[in-house]
């Protein structure tokens, strides 16, 4: 019983802990960042990527192209390599529109798959509700569409977005090859369901 | 824009018929045809075309087989009802046999490098030039395939042979893809379009 007991404080104390304190940040927070995300910040700039999706055990590629056209204002268009649009999403003040999309991906559940994760991605200032840190790491809590995302920063450079659900990741964004503020390698993991999207800078 | 419209004149139903008959003989004695390619992604909001390069290879009746090179590897062979696609190692294919739309695309594809698709059934069609060269607009009269695509341009040279092909996606952004250093009939095996 007095075993039992023990175990059941361990668990509380262990599973039920914040993102932040399960990976060793603490409080106090440190000096604001201006931008959180500026991967898809530079209105002058083509983002254009060779992506690759694996869902559900099928795999196929294509064109991914981001474009910064405002403030708050984004498209995101998927081609295939011979230059055929697959879909056309534009976000405009927290406005997502689906411009174009194949008949075959125009899925509720799907769409809503990728306007979350579109979203996560090119948001630049999202919503910041705390900070910690950890020696030069900082990890930023932000909400977008009300769920919980955390911006991880080596030094100032931020290299993953998780989002988490009950204090546990369920998507991570993965940003690596950092160049000048692009990213040219960019990894978004799916936990609770089979997907994976892997782009490289073109 | 006005000026380069300007150019573009239509041509008379003589110079048409002309054409047409010109394209159709150079397309029956097209058996095979290797050029390389480039290729322009235009999107209206984005600063630059996207440009990717490659080479193309064709095989009577129906093998097609694109290959890109730059900026990244990436092939796709349109052989027996089917798409077999190589993305930089990761090996994949799709039977088309079933899909109207696969099959269409597959066939205005081989059709539109051969140079012949003048069915008027199928299109309604005008024909311009401009500088010299044979431009000649196929507008889709299949509502299925007007939902991927508006149009396709086919620009020719003086001898019939097809120099660069235009797809116009219904929002008004295209595909163009210029063919250049263009081999025909030279002796091109199945072996070219193994997967």
């Amino acid at each position: 019983m007095r075993i039992l007991f023990i175990s059941l404080c361990i668990f509380l104390a262990t599973g039920c802990a914040s993102y932040p304190k399960k990976n060793g940040f603490v409080l106090p927070t440190p000096a604001p960042i201006e931008l959180l995300n500026p991967y898809f910040s530079d209105v002058s700039k083509d983002y254009v990527y060779k992506a690759r999706i694996k869902a559900f055990d099928k795999s196929f590629g294509g064109i991914f192209i981001v474009k910064k056209l405002g403030e708050d204002h984004h498209r995101i268009v998927f081609t295939t390599e011979m230059g055929n649009t697959i879909f056309d999403f534009e976000f405009k003040n927290e406005k997502f529109e689906i411009n174009r999309i194949l008949p075959e991906m125009d899925k509720k559940v799907l769409k809503n798959i990728l306007k979350r994760d579109f979203l996560a991605l090119i948001s630049t200032k999202p919503d910041i509700f705390e900070m910690f840190s950890k020696a030069e790491n900082t990890l930023v809590a932000a909400e977008i569409l009300s769920k919980k995302h955390y911006y991880w920063f080596t030094g100032e450079q931020l290299t993953k977005i998780s989002r988490t659900a009950r204090e546990k990741e369920k998507v991570t964004f993965l940003f690596s090859r950092i160049n000048n503020n692009i990213a040219e390698e960019i990894r978004i993991t799916h936990q609770n369901v089979k997907l994976e999207i892997t782009l490289t800078l073109l | 824009m006005v000026g380069a419209l300007k150019a573009q004149t239509k041509m008379t139903s003589t110079e048409a018929d002309k054409l047409r008959t010109m394209v159709k003989e150079q397309a029956e004695k097209t058996k095979a045809i290797t050029s390389d390619f480039t290729q322009y992604k235009h999107l209206d909001f984005l600063a630059n075309d996207i440009e990717s390069k490659g080479k193309m290879a064709y095989k009577f009746p129906d093998m097609v087989k694109w290959e890109y090179t730059e900026p990244f590897a990436y092939s796709i062979i349109f052989k027996n009802q089917a798409l077999y696609i190589n993305d930089d190692g990761n090996k994949s294919n799709m039977d088309v046999s079933g899909n109207k739309i696969f099959e269409q695309l597959n066939h205005l594809i081989t059709a539109s490098i051969r140079g012949d698709m003048f069915d008027d059934a199928q299109f309604d069609i005008s024909y311009l030039e401009k500088d010299g060269k044979s431009i000649v607009h196929f507008l889709p009269k299949n509502s299925q395939l007007t939902d991927f695509i508006e149009a396709f341009h086919l620009t020719f040279n003086k001898k019939g042979e097809v120099e660069a092909v235009k797809m116009i996606e219904p929002s008004g952004d295209y595909t163009r893809i210029v063919l250049g250093n263009r081999q025909t009939n030279q002796p091109l095996s199945d072996a070219d379009f193994v997967h």
